[in-house]
């Protein structure tokens, strides 16, 4: 484990990645605060307006990991490569705030159909994580995380969070 | 009945006709080019929100059955549509999806719409202003007076609308074509400026009118969480369907007591104007168009079909140009709760109609498609799909239950019946908990 609080976000970042790619939600949620806020949004060139796709707390995400199961949603796993690109330690050490670019690609499962698609990789969602952390005990908490992404072209599979 | 075998599967269903349509209308390519043809380019399509343009010279790109469309807003403040398509040699006029003709192209100027391969310019009304040395080339063979854009007819109209039309024969308008199906919402939308807050679209491989089903028939339900654990009451089976002229059908809710048939919650306070609260009506627009008022916030889909099995489709949220940033963030989050891209059934409804287009790719077996249920016009009632393909038929001259042969009506309506009483279990329930 890291001292140092820039080493310990990008940990967090990383760790949160592969929580994701695997669907752990519940460790994903161990690693915010309880007042995390999380939301995806992005700016559409087509309407000229800064939109937000999804906002949620962390009881709500909670709830919406709760709910997952019992959707039929699109089978094909989502996950992301991710870069931190910069990281803002403030002078104290006790917060701090990261931008990380991600792609995510979909492996085809459910495909258009299945037994020509499945196995396939495609670029589903370019974006970047605006993180907020707080940094305690030589661990970075997430306390807000700002998914901004850069697709408004969503097909089938866009239940998962990114 | 057992499993069928193959005489069995292919025999015509008991059925009237009207109660069921062959596949191929979802999967032929020559169907299809003739939906473009005879259905897409003599339709009141409504492109979009008035809002997406909201200042002089701004202007927005679209596509009615393949043919390009740039909609602007006039220095009057008027929208106007044109065909997207430069009358020199052809290139798209503004190749973006949005954006303002106050600044000029790097080959022409401020407050003019530029075709930048060869510098003509036109102005907000579709005047041609500029052709680079017209004399010298063409030495009054071809003049500005004679290059205007070609101009489509365009109204902005219910809650502002944008409505483009290909064809200037068609003999109605914009009122006209709906046929009173959008009366039911006219008010609420009519009352105060919208803005629209969300778009984001899908591209499907399938028929645009397996989309157009979905949002017409409830009876799939059943495929959301929500609708499954808590939706069937006595409220839910008491929404009626209605049919109007040229294909459109409303769904809404008319017999129950408003107060009591949706658990109130918060979004009671944001109702728009002249709904009695949380009330809701989903209107299907022939040929291809979804208009669903609920409670907060509007949602509009419109589908563009590509190819026999191609559609995309556009999803608009719309509020109230008044809204505080409050309230606008309060209509945005109810809106997401349903019909954004991670909305309880958005992507259940996506992933349901990619899964037919994969059983009805061009040139696949005939099959069919039943949209036999009666039940008094109720929600489960499958009437909206009939009203829609007896439409389709006449405006094709197609049978939709054999397309090889030529219309005959068809249309059915069930018998009368009470509203179904509301369900507490169904099959898959248990499971799904
Ligand atoms: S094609 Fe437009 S100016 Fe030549
Ligand atoms: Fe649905």
């Amino acid at each position: 484990m890291s001292t140092n609080g820039t080493e310990m976000v990008k940990d967090a970042i990383y760790q949160a990645c592969l929580n994701l790619d695997e669907k752990k939600w519940d460790d994903w949620l161990n690693q915010c605060d309880d007042k995390f806020q999380y939301s995806v949004t992005a700016f559409s060139p087509e309407i000229g307006k800064d939109m937000k796709y999804l906002g949620l707390n962390h009881n709500e995400l909670k709830e919406y990991f709760g709910l997952l199961p019992k959707h039929n949603t699109d089978h094909s796993p989502l996950r992301r490569h991710a870069t931190v690109y910069s990281v803002d330690v403030d002078d104290n050490g006790k917060t701090a705030e990261a931008v990380t670019s991600f792609l995510i690609t979909q492996e085809m499962f459910d495909g258009v159909n299945a037994p020509l698609d499945t196995g396939e990789n495609h670029l589903f969602v370019v974006g970047k994580y605006h993180d907020k952390f707080n940094i305690d005990n030589g661990q970075a908490v997430f306390t807000k995380r700002e998914a901004r992404i850069h697709t408004r072209r969503l097909d089938k599979g866009s239940h998962w969070v990114f | 009945m057992p499993a069928r075998n193959q005489e069995q599967w292919e025999k015509k269903p008991d059925l009237k006709l009207g109660e069921w349509v062959d596949s191929r209308i979802y999967s032929d390519e020559e169907i299809f080019e003739d939906e473009l043809r005879n259905i897409w380019k003599k339709a009141w399509i409504p492109l979009m929100h008035e809002s997406e343009l909201p200042e002089p010279f701004d202007f927005r790109t679209a596509i009615i059955a393949r043919e390009p469309v740039i909609v602007v807003r006039g220095p009057d403040n008027k929208i106007r549509a044109f065909l997207n398509v430069c009358p020199h040699r052809g290139m798209a006029v503004d190749r973006r999806p949005a954006g303002s003709f106050l600044t000029g192209e790097p080959s022409g100027n401020a407050k003019h719409m530029t075709c930048m391969f060869h510098g003509w310019q036109f102005d907000m009304n579709g005047n041609c202003v500029e052709i680079p040395r017209e004399n010298a080339g063409y030495q009054g063979r071809v003049t500005k007076e004679g290059q205007g854009l070609r101009r489509l007819r365009c109204e902005t109209k219910y809650g502002g609308i944008v409505w483009v039309c290909l064809d200037d024969k068609v003999d109605c308008d914009v009122e006209g074509w709906t046929g009173g199906c959008l009366d039911c919402i006219k008010d609420s939308l009519d009352e105060e400026p919208l803005e629209i807050f969300h778009y984001h679209k899908a591209i499907i491989d399938c028929n645009y009118k397996l989309w157009h089903d979905t949002n017409s028939e409830f009876y799939h339900d059943y495929m959301h969480y929500h609708n499954r654990i808590t939706g069937f009451d006595d409220g839910y089976f008491a929404r009626k369907c209605a049919a109007f002229d040229n294909g459109h059908v409303n769904v809404g809710t008319f017999t129950v007591n408003y107060g009591e048939y949706e658990v109130a919650d918060d979004r009671g306070d944001l109702t728009f104007p002249h709904l009695p609260p949380n009330n809701w009506y989903m209107v299907d627009m022939f040929p291809g168009v979804n208009i669903n008022l609920r409670g907060s916030a509007v949602r509009m889909d419109l589908m563009t079909p590509l190819s026999a099995n191609k559609v995309m489709i556009e999803f608009r949220g719309l509020g109230l140009k008044s809204d505080t940033q409050e309230t606008r963030e309060r209509r945005i989050h109810h809106h997401n709760t349903i019909w954004g891209p991670f909305g309880r059934n958005l992507h259940e409804d996506l992933v349901g109609i990619a899964g037919q287009g994969v059983t009805m790719m061009p040139n696949s077996e005939p099959r069919r498609i039943l949209q036999g249920r009666h039940e008094g016009l109720y929600i489960h009632d499958e009437v909206g799909m009939r009203h829609f393909y007896e439409t389709w038929g006449k405006w094709m001259d197609r049978l939709p239950s054999d397309p090889s042969k030529k219309y005959e009506p068809g249309l059915v309506v069930g018998p009368e019946m009470p509203p179904a009483k509301g369900i507490s279990s169904f099959p898959g329930k248990v499971a799904a908990e």
